[in-house]
């Protein structure tokens, strides 16, 4: 896991950036499970979120891994054998948004600073605090946009940054977990 | 989850409501599970739980009731594999205890055998008590990430309320759609802790419950039943490939009526072997890398395959682009949604139990009048023209003349008693017995298919004279893999166990030897094994072998198998066999069936089959 490594232009069309989502129990060991599930096939994954959902018993993970799509639908195939896991999908190309916030404080001495707003105002990119010597813009938008910003403000020399990995929704319901199967009364292991 | 199967849909808990430590739940759904023998090894974190073994077990004797066998091995590698015998050979789920660290680690093996055959087994690890996890404490091992990347599932319970529905959902895990082994990893301290016995519930996992409904009513529809039926009747020349699925699925019978009904032969994996009687007129025997010279032309020869409970694995279909070159329809049947399109890409696919769609098939033959049998002429013509064969002129004794003989002495001897169970190792001595022995019913053949460990016979054989005391065990072993369980033979004559031993010994890891000679100029580099002084006999009688023989001359074979075979209790017969014997068909690592090369004894199709002789690759 590396969500410091720069985006990659994709070069092998068969070799491509998937958005994998998958909706797992709330419950430790799942993540492991599964990112062991790509380390065992020696894939790296480039970028990873886990969170809560709605249903707190239930959690999210984006990820976003550098792979062939038939791998990608086997490995999530794989995943969807999980008792924990309870629905898998590649929402690379489908009908979704996709964001990534990064924090990344820019080197903002006096005489640069007035341009520098300038431009991350193009991006919309929001200081969240500034010193004499720095500011620290917050940044959200696909990933393209991010790298987009990154760019501009790299020659302004960047002190340290933090990506979130991209995270991505559907924009219709598209589920296969159907509903009605959720438990009223919370799974054993929800309240932790 | 809800199955029908389970205490949670019958009567209320006798025992509900009743206060008892950790280790008494454990036993106490153990025993709702029909668990009669459990396999295990004792140790500090793993103590209350044997304790509460041993009181279940002295109450019962007061009343005079079933007790919980408990059979000790001599290292948890041994319990689990006894575990995994007593599993494939009753189709219940195995059980078996070992306490942490070491105990856990020497259970990985195992486990992943048990994933790698899909084989339900529930294993039962103490931990270290909660508060002392991640200190490196005495006797840990982070078994939790350990077994995640071989078991099924793993439970680590850290919440003692929860232990109970824990130990429930393990066996339901294990057993439902495609099944495998769960771990449970119980601290120490949840053993010891107490509270109330709920007599009931599990733990909810809803994407898996979710899926185990949609496979429990994926039946084949008319439409999908039409499409097949429709490719069937455009072939002429249709072949089945049935898996270890089809056994594990109990869809055997469903298989033998769909074969019988449209006049279909069939192919096993290594796996399937018995899913059909491999005597009868249908059955083709073992394909793949050391399958039937006739199973694998059939294959060549067919124009419509389909693939049932079954994988794909490399030694089934060796270069995967020229498998069934001629098919033009692959269909294939899993229970598993991930295996399909995994290996192969086939013209029609259904996800769910293989029996129920054979019998749906089977339903729909009315109106189907193609007829095959210029098919099975052609098939019968490949058996006897490529029939199996090996150096019947030679002076040293034959491991394939061992096993024929075997064949028959068992067939006198087992008639009445079921049919004879039979364990293997991993090697030579496998593939001679999957070649050479018949199997007339599924759940005969005991063997450590797509993990081969070596080591896996003697336990599985074992577990399986556990759960049918009456009946015929025998263990086919190498000298190389007796030697990795050998602590074993006295667990046999510990619990009085009549397990037949038969060692083929050819002083070396042949299997390994016979790809050095292939493909390495002779060199036996670490596979000989002429320099050792292990004397089995002695070894076997130290033990308490009643029999220990060494049979050197081949003019006794029959006489003693016959005498080894009638033996009352454990026995054991070494027999010392040619260690140039060779394992034929092979089909060469990476390469099609094409190429398969048949040996000396056994007739090819043609020079060309193996003009170009086995290539050295990377494929293993």
């Amino acid at each position: 896991m590396a969500s410091a490594i720069p985006f990659v232009e994709k070069t092998d069309p068969l070799e491509s950036t998937r958005t994998l989502s998958i909706l797992v129990e709330n419950r430790f060991g799942v993540l492991s499970r599964i990112a062991g599930l790509f380390s065992a096939r020696g894939y790296n994954i480039e970028s990873l979120t886990v969170a809560r959902t709605a249903d707190s018993t239930l959690s999210r993970i984006t990820m976003v891994v550098r792979c062939e799509p038939l791998l990608a639908q086997q490995i999530l195939r794989q995943v969807e054998k999980l008792p924990n896991a309870v629905e898998a999908a590649d929402l690379t190309d489908t009908n979704c948004v996709e964001r990534e916030l990064v924090l990344v404080r820019v080197h903002a001495k006096e005489g640069r600073r007035t341009s520098l707003l300038t431009e991350a105002e193009i991006f919309r990119a929001r200081v969240v605090t500034a010193t004499p010597e720095n500011y620290v813009f917050e940044v959200t938008g696909d990933s393209g946009k991010i790298e987009a910003f990154l760019d501009v403000v790299r020659p302004y020399g960047i002190d340290e940054m933090v990506r979130t990995g991209q995270v991505a929704l559907r924009r219709n319901l598209h589920s296969r977990f159907a509903p009605e199967t959720v438990v009223e009364e919370d799974p054993v292991e929800a309240s932790r | 989850m809800a199955d029908a199967n389970t205490q949670t849909d019958r009567q209320p808990h006798p025992l509900a409501g009743r206060r008892m430590t950790g280790a008494e739940m454990i036993v106490q759904v153990l025993a709702e599970e029909g668990t009669d023998t459990v396999f295990g090894y004792t140790g500090g974190a793993i103590l209350p739980v044997f304790d509460a073994i041993f009181r279940y077990n002295a109450e019962r004797e007061a009343r005079r009731d079933k007790q919980m066998q408990l059979i000790i091995p001599a290292n948890e590698q041994g319990a689990g594999f006894m575990a995994a015998g007593y599993a494939r050979s009753s189709g219940k789920v195995g059980v078996f205890v070992v306490t942490s660290g070491p105990a856990a680690t020497n259970s990985v093996t195992p486990i992943r055998d048990c994933m790698a055959d899909s084989i339900p087994v529930v294993l039962i690890c103490g931990q270290v008590a909660r508060a002392a996890i991640g200190t490196d404490a005495f006797q840990e091992a982070p078994v939790f990430n350990l077994m995640s990347a071989c078991a099924k599932h793993v439970f680590l319970v850290e919440r003692p309320e929860e232990l109970e529905s824990v130990v429930r959902t393990a066996f339901e895990i294990a057993r439902s759609g495609r099944p495998g082994p769960v771990v449970i990893d119980v601290p120490k301290d949840v053993q010891n802790w107490e509270g109330v016995f709920k007599g009931g519930g599990t733990v909810r996992f809803r994407g898996y419950e979710t899926r185990m409904k949609r496979l429990a009513s994926a039946k084949l529809s008319d439409a999908e039943c039409a499409e097949l039926l429709g490719m069937l009747r455009k072939s002429e020349r249709p072949l089945v490939c049935a898996g270890g699925g089809v056994i594990l699925g109990g869809g055997a019978p469903q298989l033998r009526r769909f074969a019988e009904a449209f006049g279909i032969p069939v192919v096993t994996t290594l796996m399937g072997i018995g899913a059909v009687d491999t005597t009868s007129d249908l059955s083709l025997q073992m394909l793949g890398m050391h399958g039937m010279a006739y199973a694998n032309y059939a294959v060549t020869d067919c124009d419509f395959l389909l693939v049932a409970g079954a994988r794909f694995d490399d030694r089934v279909a060796g270069k995967v682009q020229e498998f069934a070159p001629n098919a033009r329809y692959i269909a294939h049947i899993d229970i598993d949604a991930a295996e399909i399109g995994k290996v192969k890409q086939v013209s029609w696919a259904h996800v769910g139990d293989a029996g129920d769609a054979f019998a749906e098939l089977a339903a729909r033959k009315e109106g189907f009048d193609k007829d095959f049998s210029p098919w099975l002429e052609h098939v019968r013509k490949l058996r006897e023209k490529h029939a199996r064969g090996y150096d019947r002129s030679s002076r040293a004794i034959q491991p394939q003349q061992v096993l024929e003989c075997l064949n028959e002495v068992v067939k006198g001897a087992a008639a009445g008693k079921g049919d004879a169970i039979v364990a293997t190792g991993v090697g030579q001595h496998q593939m001679w017995a999957a070649q050479y022995l018949d199997f007339k019913a599924p759940r005969l053949f005991l063997t450590s298919g797509s993990m081969g460990t070596m080591g896996f016979g003697l336990p599985a054989a074992i577990g399986a004279q556990a759960a049918f005391p009456d009946r015929l065990v025998i263990d086919v072993d190498g000298d190389g893999s007796m030697r990795m369980n050998i602590g074993e033979l006295e667990t046999a004559t510990t619990y009085g166990l009549p397990v037949k031993v038969l060692l083929l010994n050819n002083h070396a890891d042949g299997m390994v030897r016979q790809w050095q000679k292939l493909f390495f100029d002779n060199r036996f580099s670490g596979s000989d094994k002429t320099l050792r002084r292990k004397d089995f006999v002695k070894a076997a009688q130290a033990d308490g072998f009643g029999f220990a023989e060494r049979l050197e001359d081949q003019g006794r074979l029959r006489e003693a198998l016959e005498r080894f075979i009638a033996f009352e209790g454990a026995a054991f017969l070494e027999v010392v066999i040619d260690p140039d014997a060779e394992v034929y068909p092979m089909v060469f690592p990476g390469a099609s069936y094409k190429e398969m090369s048949t040996g000396d004894f056994i007739k090819g199709r043609s020079a060309e089959d193996y003009a170009q002789g086995p290539r050295r690759t990377d494929a293993f």
